[in-house]
This record gives structure tokens, C-alpha cells and sequence, in this order.
């Protein structure tokens, strides 16, 4: 029965190679339609497995849960010094910051970075963050009609982080641009990296001409400068961290304060429910974070084989660290496609995790807080227009929100 | 098993705090203060403890 063993060979081959092969997509994730509506396409990509090798963007994407978490942990293994960026040039420039780094390097800039950063530093700003939202929303609730997104989430941000780092004028109207071209470069060559470069280099170009003298005295930015002149931080990380505090300090706070405002006027019974506990606050943004990371996906490289699930990702690939995928796994969140702050997902990805974690998680924390908590005392409901969302390499913003009507709490 | 701060990495975030009130707290200074260190495997505290860990957003807190 010479057959039936052939058979049987057969079959274990194909178990073997079941066990031990990569799932592969032909899935784009940097595709117009994927950044518009990606929790569909991420939903695909999970249950091919943990890992899915992605051809089209040349990675392996890391899809659920655990494995994006454990990955993040693990900055031996899955390293940001190799670039965190899908594009050379964008490595490139990043390289020897903290953003794209490992320890020990890493831990010194990190610490530069974070001395002004840390709750710690920002704990008297707490009670100027609040007013300001209080002062805002009330103009706007009985102004009736603006544009969410510019009236709060682009408005508030940059007035924190200019006051902060202590920048005026011109430069100011720039800023905005300026972040959203930052994160954008961090995607694959395409259309928008291209077009989004000589933006980007822009920012970086002001950053590294920037001193102390065109920097308020007394405000975080100016004390940077003096940190590096009495040398405490690094020579020429002085620039490099006043660019981080506008790329990521702008532009995903006002992505992050954006899916406040839409997904609080689409859901105002959530909204009533901090109304009528304010300790809600805190689980309100954990699952607006959640829901809609800002951060869709962020960049590493293996420094080794890693082997998950039997699949093989091998040293030296680049991974697509996929927080907004993780964040709507089946396996760790109940019915994880729907938005309900009570859930209170402390463990969400959003923010990273481990030794690259957010660092302006704290002032982000302040000001999405403040904003939550001015909505929730000020508004019963937005009655709103249709969202704009224009595609964007790796932030999920909104672009426009018209707001028709007020109804006030 | 015993709670294991790594100081340097701690940047007084808080969240702990807020899972693990009883075990720990963040000072007048924003520092973070470990006023139990030895919890017992299986009791209240030892799930308080992995809470807070769980929840350190900068891996700071460890259990050994």
C-alpha cells in the first residue's frame, strides 16, 4: 500500500506547512479605502493570524492583542533604532532620536525628552489647562454653530504647546501643517510621503535653527536650552526635542481631541453618562483612544528570528505594529467594535507601551481630560454635519465636523 | 512575590495609584512611594499588585 503512505506523507507535509507558514495578504495598508475605514480590513488581517505578512508594504504586520503588546515590551527583540518609519529616508532623518533608538542610548534622550513632560513637571499647568477648556467650550456652546475640529482640536492643542514651549508669531499658523506632515512621512513612499517631505523638512529645518532667544523666557523651551548650555541633556538634543514636543505634541493631540468631539456628538448617551459621574473622565478618553487610536500603526525591526504562532518572522524584517488593530481584538475586548467609555480600557495600545511609551501621555492626559470634563458639565448634545476625513498615512483624524447646533446640558 | 520599582523609568504617570491605592501612592514630589512591597500569591493584594503592573504604561513596575 505504497500509495497510502504517500498519502499519509502528504498529508503531514501539508499540516507541517500549514503550522509553520506565514499567512500572506495582498491587503495595501497604506490604501486610500484601508485609512478611511481600516477596522474591516484589520478584522481580515487577525484572523489570518498574529502575524500576516504584508508584500504590498513590505512588513510583517503584527495584527492582534498580545503580540502587538508583546512586541512593544520587547524593544530587544522588535527594535526602533533600525527606523521606526516604512521608508528610508524617513529612517534616515529619525535616526539617533528617541523616537528611533534603543536603550542605552535611548534611556538618556528619553529622559532629556520627559524632564519637562513628565506629571510631574506638568503638574502646575493642571488647573490653566482647565480653564482654558472651560473658557472655550462655553464661547462655543453659546456661539451654537463652528467647526469642532477647529474651534477645540486644532485650536486648544496649539495654544498649550506654543504657550509651553514658548513660541510666537508667524510660526505659529505653521505648526499645524507642519505635525501633520511629520507623521505622515512615517509612512511608504508614496503619494502623500512624497508630497508631505519638503513640509516635514520644514519643521525640522526650524527646529534646527531655532534658540533660545526666539522662545519665550520661562517657558519649557527656552528652559531646554538651558539645560543643553549647563550640560545636562546632550549636546544638539536641544532641537530635536523641542521638534517632538510640535510634531507629536500637536498633531496627534488634536487627532486625539477630534475623535472626542465626533465620537461624543455621535454617541450622546456616553457623553451623559460622564455627566453624571465626572470619575468617568479618565475611562471616557481610555475608550475614545481605543476605539479610534490616533496612531493606526508605527514601525520596528526584528533583531532577530522571532517565531509566533510557528510562523517565522525572520531578523532584519521590518514590522507594522498595528495599535489600531490590536485595540479591536475579539480575544481581549468584548464586542470591541463598540464604543462604551464604562468598559474603562486602561490596557488600551494607543499610547504605546514600555520604554517607548507616549511620552506627552501626561499632558495629553491634561488636555484631553479638561476637554472631556468642559463637554460633559457644558453640552447635552452637538447636533453635527456629515465628518470629513481626508486619508492620512498613519493618524485617523477628522478633517472637519461641522456643528449645526448646541444643545446645551 | 514582591513588587519591583525601576525608579529611573518611573515618570510618576499615577495609573498605578488609581489600580493599586492600598499598595501604593505617588508623594508631594510626584514620586512614586511602594508602601507594600511583599503581597501574597492569591490574595486581594497580589491582584492589585498585577493590576498595577498591568497597567504602568512605561513597564517601570515588575513583580518577583
Amino acid at each position: 500500500m505504497r500509495w497510502m503512505r504517500l498519502v499519509d506523507d502528504l498529508v503531514a507535509n501539508y499540516v507541517y506547512a500549514m503550522k509553520s507558514e506565514m499567512p500572506v495578504s495582498d491587503v495595501d495598508l497604506f490604501d486610500d479605502a484601508v485609512l478611511l475605514d481600516p477596522y474591516p480590513t484589520y478584522a481580515e488581517l487577525r484572523g489570518l493570524g498574529p502575524v500576516v505578512r504584508l508584500p504590498a508594504n513590505e512588513v510583517y504586520a503584527l495584527t492582534r492583542y498580545d503580540v502587538v503588546r508583546g512586541a512593544l515590551a520587547d524593544w530587544e527583540t522588535f527594535s526602533s533604532a533600525g527606523g521606526v518609519g516604512f521608508n528610508p529616508a524617513v529612517n534616515e532623518a529619525l535616526a539617533g532620536t528617541s523616537l528611533a533608538s534603543d536603550p542605552p542610548v535611548h534611556t538618556q534622550l528619553r529622559a532629556a525628552l520627559t524632564e519637562n513632560l513628565s506629571p510631574r513637571a506638568l503638574r502646575g499647568l493642571k488647573g490653566r489647562i482647565e480653564a482654558k477648556a472651560d473658557a472655550l467650550v462655553a464661547d462655543l456652546v453659546s456661539q451654537g454653530s463652528f467647526d469642532a475640529i477647529d474651534a477645540i482640536a486644532r485650536a486648544f492643542p496649539l495654544e498649550v504647546v506654543a504657550d509651553l514651549i514658548g513660541f510666537t508669531g508667524a510660526v505659529r499658523a505653521d505648526m499645524l501643517a507642519w505635525g501633520k506632515a511629520a507623521n505622515q512621512v512615517i509612512g511608504p513612499l508614496n503619494q502623500r510621503t512624497a508630497e508631505s517631505f519638503p513640509i516635514a523638512g520644514a519643521l525640522y529645518e526650524w527646529c534646527a535653527n531655532v534658540t533660545q532667544d526666539d522662545l519665550a523666557p520661562d517657558s519649557v523651551g527656552h528652559g531646554v536650552f538651558l539645560a543643553e548650555r549647563r550640560g545636562s541633556i546632550p549636546p544638539g538634543s536641544a532641537g530635536p526635542i523641542i521638534h517632538q514636543f510640535l510634531a507629536a505634541g500637536v498633531e496627534n493631540t488634536v487627532s486625539a481631541l477630534g475623535n472626542i468631539l465626533t465620537l461624543f456628538a455621535a454617541h450622546p448617551d456616553q457623553l451623559a453618562l460622564v455627566r453624571e459621574d465626572p470619575a468617568l473622565v479618565p475611562a471616557a478618553f481610555n475608550e475614545v483612544l481605543r476605539f479610534w487610536a490616533p496612531i493606526n500603526v508605527w514601525g520596528r525591526v526584528t533583531t532577530k528570528d522571532v517565531e509566533i504562532d510557528g510562523a517565522v518572522i525572520p531578523a532584519g524584517a521590518r514590522v507594522a505594529v498595528m495599535l489600531g488593530s490590536g485595540n479591536r481584538d475579539e480575544r481581549h475586548y468584548d464586542d470591541p467594535d463598540t464604543f462604551s467609555i464604562v468598559r474603562n480600557p486602561v490596557d488600551h495600545l494607543s499610547l504605546g507601551y514600555g520604554v517607548h511609551g507616549c511620552a506627552g501621555q501626561g499632558l495629553a492626559r491634561l488636555e484631553a481630560h479638561a476637554v472631556i470634563d468642559a463637554l460633559a458639565r457644558r453640552v447635552g448634545r452637538l447636533v453635527v454635519g456629515p465628518e470629513t476625513r481626508v486619508p492620512h498615512n498613519i493618524t485617523r483624524s477628522v478633517d472637519a465636523l461641522p456643528v449645526l447646533e448646541v444643545i446645551p446640558a | 512575590m514582591r513588587i519591583v520599582l525601576d525608579r529611573p523609568r518611573c515618570e510618576g504617570h499615577g495609573l498605578c495609584e488609581e489600580a493599586a491605592a492600598a499598595l501604593m501612592h505617588l508623594d508631594h514630589d510626584g514620586e512614586l512611594v511602594l508602601d507594600v512591597e511583599q503581597v501574597e500569591d492569591g490574595t486581594p493584594q497580589a491582584a492589585a499588585a498585577q493590576a498595577a503592573v498591568r497597567v504602568c504604561p512605561v513597564a517601570a513596575l515588575s513583580l518577583a
